[in-house]
């Protein structure tokens, strides 16, 4: 199976509830360690604010828009409904 | 501990999203598009403001005596810079105002247009050093070890002492030495000189003499230097 494939087969088989619990998981990980940042600035705590904090950070939000993906690829878009043709204006002579 | 402002914006916004993601993980709304939106502010918006309210308040602690103070092995420069009562070049310059809590970064910074990025890259060769070799060595173990990655410039020194002043080319060995100094062939921090700027770090006869250290104390002031 070529990579497209398993991508495509992933974003129709998995579960929106859970990658959003996987999300917020990893999302208030990331939290906690930029958080301890703003009080302890020693070097471990900056470190690890700016460089895992943020990863796991981009990571969270990065399953959120895999939802979103997931979403769009689902959703159904219905046509735009086309605009009616003007009636000709009949002119009082006829 | 000082929480400036900002800090305080940021954790705000960190409780708020942290208070939906629990809100989620423990009710479990369906996805519909209001809870989307919500979720977006708790894992997109609220946390990218606090990674960059975190960045700013991170560069900026970066240049704070206390984080490089951090690494056990800079607890004698710090103990030093701060002693009132200490002769260093270290500590003369951390008793002025310009220096102060920050004298570590204004001595050491890499000065010019990528001056600031420059000072990030060093710092970050000094954090591998630390974890790869000096966090295992107690004090007596460190202090022998650490040296200056490469020879300390003048043209730091001369971000204050121009070089230019009345009272600076009126000491005999800044005149004779006047283009040395300027490109770097003498350094002002040799124990010719004005001696090194951590002196304890040194062996004794690499340091300069009492003498010589109290004529660097009685230096001219700043204004026409």
């Amino acid at each position: 199976m070529n990579p497209r494939a398993k991508v495509e087969k992933f974003l129709d088989n998995a579960s929106r509830s859970r990658l959003m619990v996987y999300a917020c998981v990893l999302g208030l990980i990331g939290l906690a360690l930029m958080s301890w940042s703003l009080f302890d600035q020693g070097w471990i705590p900056v470190m690890a604010a700016m460089s895992v904090g943020q990863g796991i950070g981009t990571l969270s939000f990065a399953l959120f828009l895999v939802i979103v993906i997931i979403d769009l690829r689902k959703a159904e878009f219905r046509p735009s409904i086309p605009s009616q043709p003007m009636k000709p204006i009949k002119s009082e002579d006829d | 501990m000082h929480v400036s402002p900002l800090s305080w914006i940021a954790l705000t916004c960190a409780i708020v999203a942290a208070v939906i993601m629990v809100y989620y993980l423990i009710y479990r709304p369906p996805l519909n598009g209001r809870v989307k939106a919500l979720m977006m502010l708790a894992v997109g918006v609220l946390p990218i403001m606090t990674a960059m309210i975190g960045n700013l308040e991170g560069l900026a602690a970066t240049e704070h005596q206390a984080f490089c103070g951090s690494c056990h092995t800079m607890d004698m420069h710090i103990a030093d810079a701060n002693d009132p009562d200490s002769l260093s070049l270290a500590a003369i310059h951390s008793r002025t105002i310009k220096f102060g809590d920050k004298s570590c970064y204004v001595c050491h910074k890499d000065y010019g247009m990528f001056g600031y990025a420059m000072t990030k890259l060093g710092g970050m060769g000094h954090v591998y050093m630390f974890l790869s070799e000096f966090a295992w060595y107690d004090m007596e173990e460190a202090l022998p070890k650490i040296h200056i990655a490469r020879p300390f410039k003048n043209d730091n020194c001369m971000q204050c002492h121009s070089t230019t002043g009345r009272i600076w080319n009126g000491v005999a060995d800044h005149n004779g030495l006047l283009e040395d100094l300027r490109t770097g062939t003498t350094s002002c921090a040799s124990a010719g000189c004005h001696g090194y700027a951590h002196p304890f770090s040194k062996p004794d006869e690499e340091t300069p003499s009492d003498v010589e250290a109290h004529s660097a104390l009685e230096a001219p002031s700043p204004e026409g230097t």
